[in-house]
């Protein structure tokens, strides 16, 4: 039998409320902040709510960032091309894995597996030097090309999606007259959206969250992504502007929660099935 | 090999051909090259010149390596025990059948959302020392157990006091740790509901179910998540640093290894010292994975595999 | 309009890690001809699915050759072999309608859009998807399991393949529709002209839609017969219990010289009960005369024991266990000398004979006996 409701604790209740409100508190502080004047962001002690809303905090804390629009736009073509780049590529190679039978298939996926357990800041700074050799530095490409070359955890996640496809799809197919790209493209592909698209966010997401590949890999501010221009800001202004920075953060969060509440079910699902499999 | 034999071969490698140049170009050649370039002095801007075993002889004296490795390890062995928990505790509280599940979800997990940028100067600012959120939650409960055991328990200026950095960032974290809350829902969810029924008749209490039925029907959901963030906890570079804007923390309290090799690499230009750091990195995450994969052997319970 | 010829298949599996190498068709050789709806049969298992996939090129070729037409098609990819698949599964394409399921082979040959039109409606009629409601836009999620076969069908019949190739296409449908279904591949059959190779595992399908049927087991065919042919003359023991439904009876024995100078059937009894011994006609003594005091196995099929008999003047006592009417007739299944055997009769008046005892007159004409050792039918 499922517990009823009833049959909930009253102590459960008012633990989820409590710890919900505790994890609500710093985007309420963000928010309050950000819309507060100056002083009152160092009063003592604090004020929960602006006394009247500084809706001009926003535009002035994208004048303090310099070409804000500049920024947003390179973050955009960046998680842009990541996002093609990954999941084509990322497709391709677990289709290979997946839904083609070779010598060593199973050998070569172990050895991907193995390269999850690699990260970034142990291989930087070989990479850097191979960027440097091809005259990358400086240049967007060391932050989209790889993207093109797949990545291993969303191969990890498309090929358990594409290994539950029928096996009699791709001969029906085959009899039809397809290729194997054209049973790739106009058989499994469709058939994987819903994975596809959680590819596509987990992507976007990395790229726009990222900090460190374009901090080693741009050197021109005009190159800034928003991540390198919201730490420009921090760094630049003594007497930090506390409600400018909340503003700027919050402009930087928001296109990342706008797409997680318009997707949200693909998301959580994707979330929840990373770590089931 | 048969004739098709081949033509499945060429045909696998074919479409797994990306991955396989992205792995010889940018997980096998930098590994290969950090090896090479650790034992030699290497600033980009030259050529390798061969050092030997000097570098490593550098680090092993060096006591800001010491220190950032002693951080490194620290704060993956407080952090992942402590979100763990965490993610656990809420995850089961998540699993009852209360109204608004949905909703706590989402809360619990948007702060993991939140991009590592606007993270570090959100938390920047909640930390601060005079005019911070946790501070000033913090403070009523300081007064009272001043008022009452007489002491002079002060709230820190996390950021700026060498021993409390690190909790800071302790703090940073768990706010940020709902995608495991999510993954550990799902995880319980796929418990059958009949283990519980049939522990309930033979009589157990409900610690006892999440002690001989959740937690192994969870561990490899657990196993898998702990494995990631040790991964995840190892490398950390991009919250410590905006934290303390662009630095190392007071004492390089919040100096980690990824810190350390990022500042030899692209602050000092000694990319064959970075090298040794990251290869030392590259050891410890194999070290502390083995570990937990012989200990996970052990403790893992795969109902049916 | 195709001559399918296989000739010395093997399939080899070979060994992997915990699993030893498997032959899975072992030497097969088959001639189907032009316009022949052709069977495979077998228990599961037997390589009947391996046998026709290699006919599609789904699977390569170990050892021996196919040819369609006279050319030999080992290497030629499944999409140029011009034959058209039905799966068990259906394998319809989940994101895309019903036409486009069975346009797609069309468009990817580059058949003009006017053309797969006409043709599509054609086999849509045929196959009722017109009527009484237009399935054509539908996805095949929102079919039923007997319409979605249907789809399957028209698919393959779009293509006018040379050759049609059927895996178990009835085994998800329930009792009706698959009876539904069998008339409706014979139907097609007929219309179509062309030559099918059907896969399944249930002998009632095979003997109701054959024209020939292979029957395999363990990667080897045991024989290749029109349906009553195999039905009357099994080549062997596993043919024998395989076709027919109750199955054949068996009875062990030997063959002694009787006092007539013919030869005499006696079965093999445990001590001290009392065989059932039957004389056989003059002819079939002379034909086994070789074989006299040599043990033998007799095979009866059930409606060639005839309750109540005494026509042929030998008579086998068994007692009723089990009386199954089935309207037209009746299943009677008796216990005698140490086993069970079955009798089928249209006769009415057994059905409160359980547990009594009853007189059977085999019909000795009819009778098929093997060899216990080779297994083998005693040729004619
Ligand atoms: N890919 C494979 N690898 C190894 N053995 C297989 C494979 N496919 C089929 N077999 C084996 O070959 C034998 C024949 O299989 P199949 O042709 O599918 O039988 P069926 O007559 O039931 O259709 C079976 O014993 C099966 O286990
Ligand atoms: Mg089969």
């Amino acid at each position: 039998m499922k517990p009823t409701r009833s049959s909930v604790p009253w102590f459960t209740r008012v633990a989820l409320i409590l710890l919900g409100v505790l994890f609500l508190l710093p985007f309420f502080w963000m928010v309050s902040t950000s819309l507060k004047p100056l002083n009152e962001t160092m009063k003592l002690p604090p004020q929960w709510l602006p006394s009247s809303p500084q809706w001009n905090n926003y535009p002035d804390a994208m004048r303090a960032m310099g070409p804000f629009w500049l920024y947003a736009r390179n973050s955009l073509l960046l998680a842009f091309l990541n996002v093609i780049g990954t999941v084509f590529s990322s497709a391709l190679v677990a289709y290979g894995f997946s839904r083609l039978d070779w010598r060593g298939r199973d050998a070569c996926f172990f050895v991907l597996l193995a390269t999850m357990m690699i990260p970034f800041p142990v291989v930087m700074v070989p990479i850097y030097g191979l960027f440097k050799a091809v005259g990358w530095i400086g240049t967007f490409q060391p932050l989209w090309v790889p993207a093109f070359l797949a990545g291993a955890f969303n191969v990890f996640l498309l090929r358990q999606f594409f290994l539950s496809i029928p096996r009699d799809l791709s001969e029906a197919a085959r009899i039809d007259g397809c290729s194997e790209f054209r049973i790739f493209w106009q058989i499994i592909l469709p058939l994987a959206k819903p994975a596809l698209l959680t590819v596509a966010l987990f992507q976007f997401m990395a790229t726009w969250n990222d900090f460190l590949g374009p901090l080693i890999f741009l050197a021109r501010e005009n190159q800034y992504t928003l991540a390198l221009g919201l730490q420009a800001l921090q760094g630049t202004i003594s007497g930090t502007p506390w409600h400018h920075l909340m503003a700027a953060s919050t402009l930087v969060l928001l296109p990342v929660l706008v797409l997680f509440f318009l997707t949200q079910r693909t998301f959580i699902r994707g979330i929840a099935t990373t770590g089931l499999k | 090999m048969m004739p098709g034999e081949h033509r499945n071969l060429i045909k696998g490698l074919v479409f797994i051909s990306p991955w396989i140049v992205g792995f010889l170009a940018f997980n096998l050649y930098p590994l290969i090259a950090s090896i090479w370039f650790s034992l030699c002095d290497y600033s980009v801007l030259s050529q390798p010149v061969f050092l030997g075993v000097q570098n490593y002889v550098d680090l092993w004296h060096d006591p800001v390596f010491w220190k950032a490795l002693r951080n490194t390890v620290v704060f993956a062995l407080v952090a992942i025990p402590l979100s763990s928990f965490l993610s656990i505790g809420l995850a089961v509280l998540l699993n009852q059948p209360i109204a608004g599940q949905g909703i706590y979800r989402t809360i619990f997990f948007l702060p993991s959302l939140v991009p590592a940028i606007s993270l570090a100067i959100l938390w920047q600012w909640m930390l601060n020392g005079p005019m911070g959120l946790v501070n000033n939650l913090v403070r009523p409960f300081l007064n009272i157990i001043n008022a009452v055991c007489g002491s002079h328990l002060q709230a820190p200026d996390w950021l700026n006091d060498p021993n409390f950095a690190l909790g800071g960032l302790i703090l940073t974290g768990l706010w940020g740790t709902g995608q495991a809350v999510v993954i550990y829902l799902a995880g319980l969810q796929e418990i059958p509901l009949e283990l519980y029924e049939a522990a309930e008749l033979d009589g157990t209490s409900a610690w006892q179910r999440f002690l001989h039925v959740t937690l192994p029907m969870l561990s490899p959901v657990i196993f898998f998540n702990v494995l990631m963030s040790i991964i995840g906890a190892l490398q950390t570079f991009a919250v410590p640093y905006i934290l303390t804007g662009g630095g190392d923390g007071p004492g390089r309290s919040l100096l980690f290894l990824a810190t350390y090799i990022y500042q030899n690499a692209f602050d000092y230009w000694n990319m064959g010292y970075a090298s040794a750091l990251a290869l030392c990195l590259f050891v410890l995450i194999i070290a502390l994975s083995l570990v937990s994969v012989r200990y996970g052997e052990k403790k893992v319970h795969y109902s049916g595999r | 309009m195709a001559k399918v010829l296989i000739e010395n298949l093997y399939k080899i599996y070979p060994a992997e890690k915990g699993r030893p190498e498997k032959v899975a068709v072992d030497n097969a050789n088959v001639e189907i001809q032009d316009r022949e709806f052709m069977v495979l049969v077998g228990p599961s298992g037997c390589g009947k699915t391996t046998t026709l996939r290699m006919v599609a090129g789904l699977e390569e070729i170990s050892r021996g050759a196919i040819y369609i037409d006279g050319k030999k098609i080992n290497e030629i990819p499944p999409k140029d072999r011009d034959i058209a698949m039905v799966f068990q599964n259906y394998a319809l394409y989940p994101h895309m309608s019903v036409y486009r399921n069975m346009a797609f082979g069309l468009e990817l040959r580059g058949v003009p859009k006017d053309e797969i039109r006409r043709r599509v409606d054609s086999a849509a009629r045929t196959l009722g998807l017109l009527e009484p409601d237009n399935l054509l836009e539908r996805k095949p999620k929102a079919l039923s399991g007997g319409q979605r076969q249907r789809v399957a069908l028209g698919r393959a019949i779009v293509r006018n393949p040379k050759a049609f190739l059927f895996d178990e296409p009835l085994s998800n449908l329930d009792a009706k529709m698959r009876v539904e279904t069998r008339t409706e591949i014979s139907r097609l059959h007929r219309h179509l002209d062309s030559t099918m190779i059907y896969v399944t595992h249930d002998q009632t399908e095979a003997m109701t839609m054959a024209d020939r049927i292979v029957v395999m087991r363990h990667g080897k065919i045991q024989q290749i017969a029109a349906p009553l042919d195999l039905y009357h003359q099994p080549a062997n023991l596993f043919v024998a219990g395989f076709i027919g439904s109750p199955p054949m009876n068996f009875f062990n024995g030997t063959l002694t010289a009787s006092r007539q100078g013919t030869l005499e059937f006696v079965e093999k009894v445990p001590a001290g009960q009392t065989p059932f011994r039957c004389p056989l006609s003059a002819e079939t003594s002379r034909r086994l005369s070789s074989r006299q005091d040599r043990e033998v196995i007799l095979g009866l099929r059930p409606e060639h024991l005839h309750p109540n008999s005494l026509t042929s003047g030998s008579t086998l006592e068994a007692s009723v266990e089990v009386v199954e009417p089935m309207g037209a007739e009746t299943f009677v299944y008796l216990k005698t000398g140490g086993h069970t055997c079955i009798c089928r009769t249209t006769q009415v008046e057994f059905m409160d004979l359980e547990g009594k005892k009853l007189n059977l007159g085999p019909d000795l004409s009819r009778a098929v006996f093997f060899d216990p050792q080779t297994e083998a039918a005693i040729p004619a």
